[in-house]
């Protein structure tokens, strides 16, 4: 494949991976969307080298189970192209799991994805199955405590300096969760190492990506 | 119809591994409304959706019953062992991909049964359904349980659990079950009137309306229909012409086995390997023209957005088109990021010349040919001829034109095979080795895969006997210290493994016995790996007081009545046996192309055969 000489046209897009599509992995993802894109018949740029791909770069990796209202993702086209009729073409190519939010057009040089997402605000609905006083005095505790251990492959990490924020309030019968944690390449917060440590069965409640926030 | 409930669903996905198996949702699916149809029918591939979504007759049964306003299909698997634990502790009966409807729910359950390992998973896929396992404990307030698929050529062995079968192509039969079992519901009549109807459909095999008796010995002595208006013989039913390509292929969320568009380009073989259950089976062969393909080929690439296309038959060079196919391909697609590949390719220089004219959309990887045995004699007993001579010229070709790696197939455990024709592959495949380095150097890698021979119902093998596994054990052995000095990769599947599918494909009824038996006690999964588990199977036979070496260890009569001589592929006993004692004889038949051999295809289905010029049959 030789270079293409053409700028690209660098598209953005905000989506929502919901139902169904929670079971769905990360790399899985990425899949599906390679063949969506190629679905659409847009001009599709490819990355370079000896076995070229469509070129598309997903912020952050939505843990399995997860849903989300806040993924980004960036794709990179050979020409200019109508955003409005980009957002209509993808959308008709995916699962109706997933529902392209928004759509915008990212200077080429803008820096990449990856690279410059800080973290993500999480919004958990825990039932009524557990006790809401229970609950609430656990994250009291959770929140006085100078480190907060959690084992991950085998090794002990503190996972507090990864919590910027984390509110709590009742809402009829269940309990919302607040939380933004570091998303970071380095520094990676899992909400539901922090359920566990409450007591909580990740799988009873429903965690939701809220918003992924961004170096400026 | 109630749903599963949602909420305890998603909480065990959260558990178990790979949950994208269990929860559809995936581009071109088909989620109709439920109460807007007339017969929901739901389709089972009895393993993991890993495997079971690259099935394609399962996808073109799917596409043809949902593009009819009034019906629905719906997908269901195999759930893996931990979603299996989830569901039974938690009371989730099994359910569809689409509605999540459960399967007791449907009116029609069909099963595909592609090969016999199978078996005990449809078993537990009924049971997980808590649809009673046996036909008999079913009565019309459980979906109508049909088959269809590869194995149902030889039904007995799962005569117990399955109310009708399907035999042959099932494009056009299942719409005649159907409206048989609309007509049958309109009435409000018993079960047993829904079988009667059923049996009067021509290809459709209705196992409770049959007796078997049997001599002392074990073998058949009659089978018969307990009454008059039921055929004594069922003739699978064949698609005079292959049906229209797939317009919405499935696209799977996560990764499954033969991950892309398939497309079918010809059904049916007129090489008549003897051992080759395919070849007779699928007779008579049936092209489709090259811009049908190309079309199934646009419609694919669109409506997936794959990057990968396979196409498919038993024998790609035997297409009376293919070198106007593979140019027409590469012309087609040569703008677009595809790559094709074709397998199933004779061993011959024009294979590679096939290859050749894929040019950039040939995909990376290796070249694969299928000698299947290594000396003159063997290859005149299976009637797959071969000259060394252009076997080593078209590796030369296939290496001098890029090929790196190159995959070969061989059997062991032949009727009549010695111990020279088993050295003879180590050899061939030193050979090969040695063309190899010379044209490419040490970057050369050999593969040689062998599989066990299995003697299959209706094919010129049914009378012989299966090799035992020790001796087969010894002849593995030989070939893996051998092909490790020579540095050469060898793979083949364990002798013990091997003998259920020996036990069950040439089986009778009285195994359904055994197959729940060694369902009760564990077994499932039987097609994988590190999934048969002997013991239970043996503890089964032995419960169910049948001895499995009745099933492989002896040869047959050559009178003796067959469990599934009253299934007709079309193809007559009298030709299968002229087969076996030419084999014997040690003498060839040339493919039917050339000369009809009056297998007894044309007698059955002459009056459907096209007459138009351009729809190809491989019958003279």
């Amino acid at each position: 494949m030789s270079v293409n000489p053409i700028t690209p046209f660098r598209v953005r897009i905000k989506f929502a991976k919901l139902e169904n599509l929670r079971f769905i992995g990360h790399l899985d993802l990425q899949r599906l969307f390679e063949r969506a894109l190629n679905r659409t018949g847009l001009p599709l740029r490819y990355t370079q080298g000896f076995s070229p791909k469509i070129r598309i770069n997903i912020a952050s990796a939505l843990p399995l189970g997860f849903i989300s209202r806040a993924e980004v993702l960036d794709f990179w086209l050979n020409a200019p192209v109508d955003l409005q009729e980009i957002l209509e073409n993808l959308q008709s190519a995916l699962p109706k799991d997933l529902q392209i939010l928004d759509i915008q057009e990212i200077p080429n040089n803008a820096p990449s994805l990856q690279a410059s997402v800080k973290s993500s605000e999480y919004s958990i609905i825990i039932p009524n199955t557990y006790a809401q006083d229970d609950i609430n005095t656990k994250l009291r505790n959770i929140l006085d405590l100078e480190t907060i251990p959690v084992e991950r492959r085998g090794k002990i990490i503190d996972i507090k300096p990864m919590i910027t924020t984390l509110y709590f309030y009742e809402e009829g019968d269940s309990t919302i969760l607040h939380l933004q944690m570091d998303s970071s390449a380095t520094n990676n917060g899992r909400p539901d190492e922090l359920l566990k440590l409450l007591g909580i069965d990740p799988a009873d409640v429903i965690i939701e990506r809220t918003n992924l926030v961004f170096e400026e | 119809m109630t749903l599963i409930d949602k909420k305890l669903l998603n909480k065990i996905l959260y558990h178990v591994e790979k949950p994208g198996r269990y929860v559809g949702g995936e581009h071109n699916m088909f989620l109709k409304d439920w109460h807007s149809v007339d017969t929901r029918l739901a389709l089972a591939f009895p393993d993991i959706y890993d495997l079971g979504q690259a099935n394609l007759g399962l996808s073109i049964l799917y596409e043809l019953v949902n593009d009819r306003p009034k019906l629905l299909a719906e997908r269901v698997f195999t759930p893996w062992h931990d979603m299996e634990t989830a569901m039974r502790e938690n009371r989730i009966p099994l359910f569809s991909l689409e509605s999540k409807t459960p399967i007791k729910d449907f009116d029609i359950l069909g099963v595909t049964l592609p090969y016999e390992s199978i078996y005990t998973n449809v078993l537990n896929l009924l049971d997980l359904s808590d649809i009673p396992i046996r036909s008999a404990q079913r009565d019309t307030s459980h979906p109508l349980v049909i088959a269809g698929g590869q194995a149902c050529f030889n039904p007995e062995p799962m005569a117990d659990f399955i109310d009708a079968f399907a035999i042959g192509d099932g494009e056009e039969v299942i719409f005649e079950i159907i409206r048989t079992y609309q007509e049958w519901k309109s009435k409000n009549l018993d079960k047993n009137a829904l079988l009667k109807s059923l049996a009067k459909i021509s290809g459709v095999y209705v196992p409770s309306l049959y007796e078997v008796s049997y001599f002392d010995d074990g073998s058949i002595k009659q089978v018969g229909p307990i009454e008059n208006d039921v055929p004594k013989t069922v003739l699978k039913r064949i698609s005079p012409t292959l049906p229209a390509p797939i317009k919405k292929q499935i696209v799977p969320n996560i990764q499954i086995v033969h991950d892309r568009i398939a497309v079918e380009i010809m059904r049916g073989c007129t090489r008549g390997c003897r051992f080759c259950h395919a070849g007779i089976v699928n007779r008579p062969v049936r092209q489709r023209n090259p811009e049908d393909i190309l079309e199934a080929i646009e419609l694919g690439v669109k409506a997936t957005g794959y990057e990968d296309l396979s196409l498919l038959s038993l024998s790609s060079s035997d297409h009376t088109q293919i070198l106007d196919i593979t140019k027409a391909v590469y012309e087609q697609n040569k703008t677009r990021r595809l790559s094709v590949s074709l397998p199933s390719l004779r061993i011959e220089s024009f294979s590679v010349d096939l290859m050749d004219e894929l040019k950039d959309l040939r995909p990376g990887g290796g070249f694969t040919i299928a000698p299947e045995a290594a000396t003159d004699r063997m290859r005149t007993i299976i009637n797959k001829p071969l000259d060394d001579e252009i076997l080593f010229e078209t590796v030369e070709t296939i290496f001098s034109h890029g090929w790196l790696n190159l995959k070969m197939y061989y059997m062991i455990g032949l009727p009549g095979e010695r111990m020279e024709d088993v050295e003879a592959i180590l050899e061939t495949a030193r050979k090969v080795q040695q063309i190899g380095k010379r044209l490419r150097g040490n970057r050369v890698r050999i593969h040689v895969s062998i599989g066990t021979f299995i003697p299959k119902p209706h094919t010129p093998f049914q009378w012989a006997n299966s090799e035992d596994p020790e001796s087969v054990q010894k002849k593995i052995d030989f070939l893996r210290e051998g092909m490790r000095q020579s540095k050469i990769k060898l793979s083949y599947n364990r002798p013990d493994s091997t003998l259920l599918e020996a036990w069950l494909s040439r089986g009778d009824r009285r195994l359904g016995q055994v197959i729940e038996q060694a369902w009760q006690n564990g077994a499932k999964f039987d097609a994988w790996d590190e999934g048969f588990q002997k013991d239970c199977w043996y503890k089964a036979f032995e419960e169910a007081g049948i001895k499995p070496d009745f099933y492989i260890n002896r040869e047959r009569r050559l009178d003796e009545i067959f469990p599934w001589d009253h299934i007709s592929t079309g193809v007559s006993k009298d030709f299968l046996l002229e087969e076996y004692e030419m084999s014997q004889r040690g003498e060839t038949r040339l493919d039917c192309r050339k000369g009809c051999h009056v297998c007894g295809i044309l007698d059955c289905f002459s009056d459907i055969r096209p007459n138009q010029q351009d729809i190809y049959w491989g019958c003279p």
